[in-house]
């Protein structure tokens, strides 16, 4: 779970990093301003350990963030390396799955795969 | 079997419809009302100004600008709306509900969800849109996020459940909304 609180964080720092940095250039804060919330929501929903694999929606936000300044010409060195710098790590953070205590009857994907935990499970309890 | 291990659905280590699971969801929801209320009132000019501690006229500017106006009712009033139902939908059922009454977990998981989602959409419109943001917006924003992960899990058992009842050849309808008749002939 603290890779994804360390994520949130990532997004939170991103969404108010135009305003810290003193970005005037609208493209460039209307990025930051667009993915960091996004970020910061989807690490979050990632804390509880029942939707934890919502964390692997960041990766693709974490490449962007490596490819935005060369895409959306940043011109600004600072803010080249605070976005490059927050995007690797949010995608190395992504990856991270961390402890997984509980058992949910085989995930999200249980609901359509054939003899999943719950199940089993099923089949195994005596009838109420 | 004991009255607390049958509510707790095949496959998994805890109820996630117990009332501990529950409640702190609903408690959120509750709040998010009392704030988007008090946002909503001034948007209605019932509240002559807002509170704002740390973007100066911030919230004054989203509060009142085009894109909380797009619809006849004021954003926050709907927002407030959207989070007493978040409360209701946590609150009705008992703790074995993900398999009694689907159709209120399921209904609980559509409300909390997308209405997080429009939570975050509205965060990035305030500052992409108008230069501004608002304290108050950003906290019930945070609040929506936060709830939809615990909302989700009840969501996922009903769903297993769900899935158990099609493979048993029993009517999907009559399990989604709980009929008496085809109650506990899967678990």
């Amino acid at each position: 779970m603290w890779a994804q609180v360390i994520n949130a964080l990532l997004g939170i720092w991103l969404t108010a990093s135009p305003a810290i940095l003193g970005i005037e250039d609208k493209t460039i804060s209307n990025n930051a301003h667009i993915v960091g919330p996004v970020v910061a929501s989807f690490a979050i929903i990632a804390w509880w350990e029942a939707t934890r694999v919502v964390r692997l929606y960041n990766i693709p936000l974490g490449f962007w963030l490596l490819l935005a300044p060369w895409v959306l010409g940043y011109d600004q060195m600072s803010v080249i390396i605070n976005d490059m710098v927050i995007g690797a790590a949010i995608v190395w953070l992504s990856f991270v799955k961390g402890n997984i205590e509980g058992t949910y009857g085989g995930g999200w994907s249980a609901i359509w795969k054939k003899d999943a935990l719950h199940t089993i499970e099923a089949r195994r309890t005596p009838r109420v | 079997m004991t009255d607390t291990t049958d509510a707790i659905p095949p496959g998994w280590s805890y109820n996630p419809a117990s009332w501990s699971q529950r409640l702190p969801i609903v408690g959120m929801a509750i709040v998010g009302f009392a704030i988007a209320m008090y946002l909503g009132l001034f948007q209605l000019k019932v509240v002559p100004t807002v509170w704002e501690p740390f973007f100066g006229n911030g919230s004054q500017k989203i509060l009142t600008s085009p894109t909380s106006q797009l619809l006849p009712v004021p954003d926050a009033i709907l927002g407030a709306f959207g989070y007493f139902m978040d409360a209701v939908a946590g609150i009705v059922g008992g703790k074995r509900r993900w398999r009694t009454m689907p159709w209120i977990v399921v209904l609980f998981g559509v409300f909390v969800g997308p209405l997080g989602m429009i939570s975050v959409l509205l965060v990035v419109l305030q500052p992409v849109l108008y230069d501004a943001w608002c304290t108050l917006c950003l906290v019930t924003a945070a609040i929506s996020v936060i709830m939809i992960g615990p909302a989700m899990d009840e969501m996922l058992a009903s769903l297993q459940y769900m899935k158990r009842a099609k493979d048993a050849n029993i009517s999907l309808w009559k399990v989604f909304w709980g009929y008496k008749e085809v109650q506990g002939k899967v678990i």
